[in-house]
């Protein structure tokens, strides 16, 4: 359970020191912006809904690890979204300075034209390590905490800004459950509403 | 390393601060500073405030005795920055109303559409919306 979630903080000291400049800094945020917008087909999935699922889905496979994918969850495969690394705090829903420039990068990208009045989901996901139901819970506390900074501090419209976690439950990478590649925040545009 | 990083953001505080009125800061690169300035301190102090409702702020705020120098001068430039780039983003779209009326007829509000009709249209457009586009951050 140690590395839950994300890459350590050790580990991204060094990928933010790669990107002092703040010319690297709007490349980043156009990447953002180049990946989430243009949505198009909508898709009827609620926040709550998908949460709902992914709970259903320990309940109705329980075990150590998730042998079922969230169909509602492949409904969101075909829509724009980027993934992005945010660190946080041993077992809590801190995020470690170390990340503050990654919440800043999305907040700079929610803020221009290009994806203003679109909704968003913010989907935290962890690696296999741990318990499920666990996993669950810290990945939703995560993603929620993201929302509220994006939302208090960045003032993103929270109308427009939805939390889900999915815990272990859709690993990005199922071969390998424990790689750092599952640690990661997922933004989904859903669209105009 | 983390010198190096103190001193590139002390640097990027001395550019804003003297060019307040050319340009503002992205919200990442504002926050960045909190991080590099503040990092340590917000380890030692604030180890259950978070990020949201300006949280780390308040802690550091209580804690000013205790913190150190550079962070008590780069949290309250980091707060301003954030509020300059918020305050140009409002702005942008009243400012360039006439420019948008003018030179993007016809262009369908929404998706950047019209931004991206403007920054076509740099030369034409005024001055005014252009460096409000500047300030923005939307170029």
């Amino acid at each position: 359970m140690k590395n839950l979630f994300f890459a350590g903080a050790a580990a991204c000291a060094l990928c933010f020191s790669a990107t002092v400049t703040s010319a690297q800094t709007e490349l980043s945020r156009n990447q953002i912006i180049n990946s989430l917008q243009g949505a198009q087909q909508k898709v009827e999935v609620s926040a709550d809904a998908l949460q709902r699922a992914a709970l259903e889905n320990i309940q109705k496979y329980p075990g150590a690890d998730s042998p079922q994918t969230i169909p509602m969850y492949q409904q969101l495969a075909s829509l724009r979204q980027f993934n992005i690394e945010i660190t946080f705090d041993f077992d809590s829903a801190r995020i470690r300075p170390e990340s503050y420039e990654a919440v800043g990068l999305i907040a700079d990208a929610l803020h221009t034209p290009y994806l203003q009045g679109q909704t968003f989901f913010i989907v935290g996901h962890t690696d296999a390590k741990g318990d499920r139901t666990y996993n669950l819970e810290l990945s939703q506390r995560r993603a929620q905490a993201i929302r509220e900074a994006l939302v208090t501090t960045f003032q993103v419209p929270g109308s427009t800004l939805f939390a889900v976690g999915l815990g272990e439950e859709q690993l990005r990478d199922p071969a390998d459950p424990f790689a750092a590649v599952n640690r990661r925040v997922q933004l989904i545009n859903m669209g105009y509403n | 390393m983390k010198y190096l990083l103190s001193a590139i953001a002390a640097g990027m505080i001395f550019a804003a601060g003297m060019t307040a009125q050319a340009q503002t800061v992205g919200f990442a690169d504002a926050i960045k500073i909190l991080a590099v300035s503040c990092g340590a301190d917000i380890d030692k102090y604030c180890k259950s405030a978070t990020l949201a409702n300006n949280g780390i702020g308040q802690c550091l705020d209580q804690n000013q005795a205790k913190v150190s120098q550079k962070c008590n001068a780069d949290r309250a430039v980091v707060a301003g920055l954030i509020a300059e780039r918020l305050a140009a983003q409002a702005a942008a779209p009243k400012i360039c109303a006439r420019d948008a009326s003018q030179y993007c007829k016809g262009v369908k509000p929404g998706a950047g559409h019209i931004l991206r009709c403007l920054l076509k249209a740099q030369p034409s457009v005024s001055e005014k919306c252009n460096t409000a586009i500047d300030l923005a951050g939307y170029r």
